[in-house]
């Protein structure tokens, strides 16, 4: 067979090779060392030298041109055999995926997770306090005296008392003078906590509900201070560009006493039903802590002032997820709590 | 606090802004508008006064000098003239006596006579009803108009039902009642002050009058009393006896003594007017401690520190002035005023500072962030071990429940706690504080079983411990698994193995689990170097039948605060050989009751160097194993950081792992 039928010849085999057997077989008949392109290369002993040397390089070229297209043709022998294995092993891409069982936090433990970390970030220590207080530290050194009306408003029916003696904290504010007490100014600390009152329970009144109060004592401090550290941490909470306003209030323990409004942040401050169309929301409480407080932490109100604050974690949660109903809270309700 | 736009515009000859715009700058100066309501050709303003200033603005004359004050505008208050009649004198009609002075401040009365009763006339009906009162007759409007006028609550007395021509203010007897106005009646005791005449109760002081000496359509004379009464009292009996009304809620709080007197005379000029009453002679007035203005001097240095801005002096005295404040001194650092005695809630310098910011307003304080050293906060670590605690059953797959702080009878008496208990509960179900956090979850649980067939759910939270010394707060960790899938055993043993992960996530790595001799037959105790840190196992069936719980419930409770003594960040790294293993197993037979802890303990301490673990894979019990003993199957992982472990040394070690079961455990190899 001479060099331009054997081309001819390859040509038509490899054309006709369907799968990887045959062309092992296409292999071993013409690219093997015993095969007929190697043989060629035995029949030129008869040509001259000059022919020799033409011939050999044209069958070089054309035997590395027919390994090339031997490992194309490999190349898609296994691709398909590897999409046929895949095909065998056929996944149903059109199942849904499986429901993932994790746990759950509770929504008020998250965030109160959130403001501590935002108060911590800002140098406000997380400090608790008391849940069973004495009148003392929830209403006498809050400057909330016998006979004060916020006194009886508080204790003559909000608040739960034990039979051995002792209350249960109607406010996370009863911690204050405790830490003014023990700590040197200056004094910055966050107090979460679980507080107590005798409500009657509806959607947005419990009996165990949630605050965090705020305070801060040292040489200089002032209603700016204040506006910034609200400003800055309600921005910081809910992630959003948001004025704050002061309010004149009254509590007993701070003066001047104000309450904190927020722009709403369902209709960003044009007014909706949520604010009753006012564009703001009222956030939380607030003051400069009144002198008695000072005092009655230990400390000279000459000396030191500072700011105070409350607010509550379950409105901050419920506006935060939008939670219809307080009630949630304690429910224990699976179906409430696997949501977060 | 309903107070009518048009009567208040009334007290101005400059016009106001308009309601709703009034109503903001209200709420931003002073007293939060909740609500702005047509009513006719009238805008009604829902003002929420201030507790402390329930005795100036409770009032439409208080809420217009308000506006006084921020719009700066001039008040014009309603003049006053009375004509007496010179035959008749208060003092031969009655003669009033107050037995303890510091029940009542003041009390002041005055004696109409001629009076007919009849409807009020048209812009006082409609006046009262616009702030939501039902009017009833002259006599009794006028006094409610002088009260919604001036802030001073006045009563009226039919005078011939009054006995003795007397008054007396006195605190009530045990055995006395009393009718009041809207038909109830209350059972008085010495702690409730009254009115009476010679013989009975006339009104309860400063709350509710009574029926008996009520102004009726046979009344001719009227017995007027504007009075101050002792604020806490007043505060005090109101909610004992649940009724507060808009008389008290005006005595309770910084209500000026020195107002009884013309609100007195601008009632009794008004029903003189209104049905031509005789206003007899003289004001009949008990005075013992006349109240005078306060002087207070207030450094300007202390206002820009507690603001945070600086306002000019002058803007100040002219806030100040507007506000009725004199001056009265004045330099370069200071100011000394005399405060009006109408503003009773007005005593320090803070408080003149809070009236300069709200009149100045608190919008113009810029906020500034506080300046100081920038000393690191020190983490709570209750609140980390917590909060890591959480994250680890979170991880494992538990859900955080918050429960009340209550229980009731039913969880005291099926669990056999000794709760604290609560003086005023809000219900029986609340009538104690939890001493555990379990009873709760058990519930949560047969709740959550209507719906799911297995969960798991914690609770890390505040207990109350009755025999506590110091304070009788304790942090407990409790959980409580349901799966009606699976076999009891193995909730147990993923439950154990879920216990092991979370101590050893804690950083504790030494836990023993020990049967309890008297308690619950498939639980044990949890033990971290030998203290006692909770139990775990399946909540036994005594328990679930009485909360009528059908499924299986498997739980844990642990003394947080115990554990996290035991608590710690701390970890070593240990090397990692890269020489091969050798893996053997033994088994072997042993005492039924020999806990297999134990063994695994005895095997690694065998060698602490070549023993990598020892692991139980097998436990059986049953055919072909004596009573009384079980079978175990033990893989253990020999190997050396070192070199590769040859075939003799692995063969002495295991000899010695052997040898060790045999003498402590009495091992029978198989």
């Amino acid at each position: 067979m001479d060099f331009s039928e054997l081309k001819d010849s390859i040509q038509k085999d490899l054309s006709q090779i369907k799968n990887s057997d045959e062309l092992k077989n296409f292999s071993i008949t013409y690219l093997g060392k015993k095969g007929k392109i190697r043989t060629l290369f035995s029949e030129l002993k008869n040509v001259s030298l000059e022919e020799r040397k033409k011939l050999g390089q044209e069958i070089n070229e054309f035997a590395k041109t027919v390994q090339n297209e031997a490992d194309k043709l490999e190349q898609i022998f296994k691709e398909r055999e590897y999409k046929l294995k895949e095909a065998q092993n056929k996944i149903n891409l059109d199942l849904p995926g499986e429901k993932i069982e994790t746990g759950h936090l509770h929504p008020l433990t998250i965030t109160r997770r959130e403001i501590e970390d935002i108060f911590e970030r800002m140098g406000f220590e997380v400090v608790e306090g008391l849940e069973i207080e004495d009148e003392w530290h929830n209403f006498d050194s809050l400057n909330i005296p016998e006979g004060h009306p916020a006194r009886d408003a508080l204790s003559l029916g909000k608040t739960l008392y034990l039979k051995n003696g002792g209350l249960l904290r109607s406010h996370t504010s009863a911690a204050q003078t405790r830490y003014m007490q023990t700590m040197k100014p200056p004094i910055r600390i966050v107090i979460p906590g679980r507080t107590y009152r005798s409500e009657k329970i509806d959607a947005s009144h419990e009996i165990n509900f949630y605050q965090i109060e705020g305070l801060m004592v040292a040489k200089n401090v002032s209603v700016a201070n204040l506006k910034a550290v609200m400003q800055v941490f309600l921005k910081k909470f809910f992630e959003k560009e948001t004025i704050i306003r002061l309010r004149p209030s009254y509590f007993p323990f701070t003066e001047p006493s104000f309450e904190i409004d927020m722009t709403c942040l369902i209709c960003n401050g044009k007014g909706c039903a949520a604010c009753k169309h006012s564009g703001w929301v009222e956030i939380l409480g607030s003051g400069m802590v009144h002198p008695n407080v000072i005092k009655n932490g230990g400390l000279d109100p000459q000396k030191y002032k500072g700011f105070a604050f409350g607010m509550s974690i379950d409105r901050l949660t419920m506006m935060k997820y939008k939670i219809d109903d307080i009630r949630w809270f304690h429910s224990g309700n699976l179906k409430f709590l696997k949501q977060f | 606090m309903n107070i009518s736009y048009n009567w208040l515009r009334t007290y101005f000859n400059k016009p106001l802004p308009k309601p709703k715009n009034l109503a903001e700058i209200l709420t931003m100066h002073c007293f939060e508008n909740e609500t702005l309501t047509k009513k006719g050709n009238d805008f009604i303003l829902g003002i929420d006064v201030l507790p402390d200033r329930a005795g100036d603005c409770l009032c439409h004359l208080g809420i217009a000098k308000e506006c006084a004050a921020i719009l700066d505008k001039k008040i014009i208050f309603p003049k006053i003239t009375l004509k007496e009649n010179k035959k008749n004198k208060a003092k031969d009609y009655l003669k009033v006596e107050i037995k303890d002075k510091n029940t009542c401040l003041r009390y002041t009365a005055r004696i109409l006579d001629n009076v007919q009763i009849k409807p009020s006339s048209k812009y006082i009906q409609e006046r009262l009803i616009a702030c939501g009162l039902t009017p009833i007759n002259n006599v009794v409007d006028i006094a409610n108009y002088v009260m919604l006028e001036f802030g001073q609550p006045l009563h009226a007395f039919d005078y011939q039902n009054i006995e003795g021509k007397k008054i007396i203010v006195r605190y009530a007897n045990q055995n006395e009642k009393i009718t009041t106005l809207s038909n109830l009646t209350y059972s008085l005791n010495d702690k409730i002050l009254i009115i009476a005449d010679a013989k009975k109760p006339l009104a309860i002081a400063g709350i509710k009058g009574g029926k008996d000496a009520e102004i009726n359509n046979t009344t001719k004379t009227v017995v007027l009393e504007s009075a101050n009464f002792n604020a806490k009292l007043i505060s005090q009996t109101a909610r004992k006896i649940n009724l507060r009304t808009d008389a008290s809620i005006r005595f309770e709080q910084n209500l000026d003594p020195n107002l009884t007197e013309i609100a007195i005379n601008r009632a009794a000029q008004l029903i003189q007017a209104d049905c031509k009453a005789k206003i007899a002679e003289g004001i009949i007035d008990i005075y013992p401690n006349k109240v005078f203005p306060k002087k207070i001097t207030l450094l300007f240095s202390e206002l820009t520190k507690i603001l945070g801005i600086e306002i000019k002096s002058t803007e100040v005295v002219s806030i100040l002035k507007r506000l009725s404040i004199k001056i009265i001194k004045k330099n370069e650092g200071a100011i000394t005023v005399e405060v009006p005695t109408y503003r009773q809630d007005i005593l320090l310098p803070e408080n003149l500072i809070e009236e300069i910011g709200r009149v100045y307003g608190y919008e113009k304080i810029k906020p500034e962030l506080p300046c100081g050293h920038l000393s690191p906060v020190s983490k709570n670590k209750n609140i980390y071990w917590q909060n890591k605690t959480k994250d680890i059953l979170k991880e494992l797959g538990y859900t955080e429940v918050y429960n009340y702080s209550f229980i009731g009878d039913k969880e005291k008496n099926i669990f056999g706690l000794n709760p604290i208990e609560i003086t005023n509960p809000v219900s029986n179900e609340f009538k104690y504080l939890r001493p555990e956090l379990i009873p709760q979850l058990i519930n949560n649980a047969k709740e959550n079983l209507k719906t799911y067939s297995n969960f798991k759910i914690f609770e890390l939270n505040k207990v109350f411990i009755q025999d506590l010394k110091e304070k009788k707060e304790l942090t407990k960790l409790a959980g409580v698994v349901a799966d009606t899938q699976k076999s009891s055993q193995k909730i147990f043993t993923t439950l154990r193995g879920e216990l092991n992960h979370l101590f050893n996530e804690l950083g504790i790595y030494k836990i023993d689990f020990e049967k309890e001799n008297q308690a619950n037959e498939n639980a044990l105790a949890i033990f971290v170097k030998g203290k006692k840190i909770g139990s775990f196992g399946q909540v036994s069936d005594y328990i679930l039948d009485q909360i009528n719980i059908k499924e299986k419930l498997f739980g844990f409770n642990i003394n947080f605060e115990k554990v996290q003594q035991f608590c710690t960040k701390e970890k070593i790294f240990i090397p990692i050989s890269f020489h091969p293993p050798a893996r053997r197993d033994i088994s072997g037979l042993i005492s039924k009751d020999t806990q297999l802890e134990k063994i695994v303990q005895a095997i690694l301490s065998v060698d602490k160097q070549f023993i990598k673990s020892a692991e139980i894979y097998d436990v059986y019990q049953g055919k072909n194993v004596p009573e009384n003993q079980k079978s175990v199957s033990i893989h253990i992982v020999y190997q050396s950081n070192e070199k590769t472990l040859d075939s003799k040394s692995i063969d002495r070690l295991q000899n010695e792992v052997l040898s060790k079961l045999i003498k402590s455990f009495n091992w029978q190899p198989r």
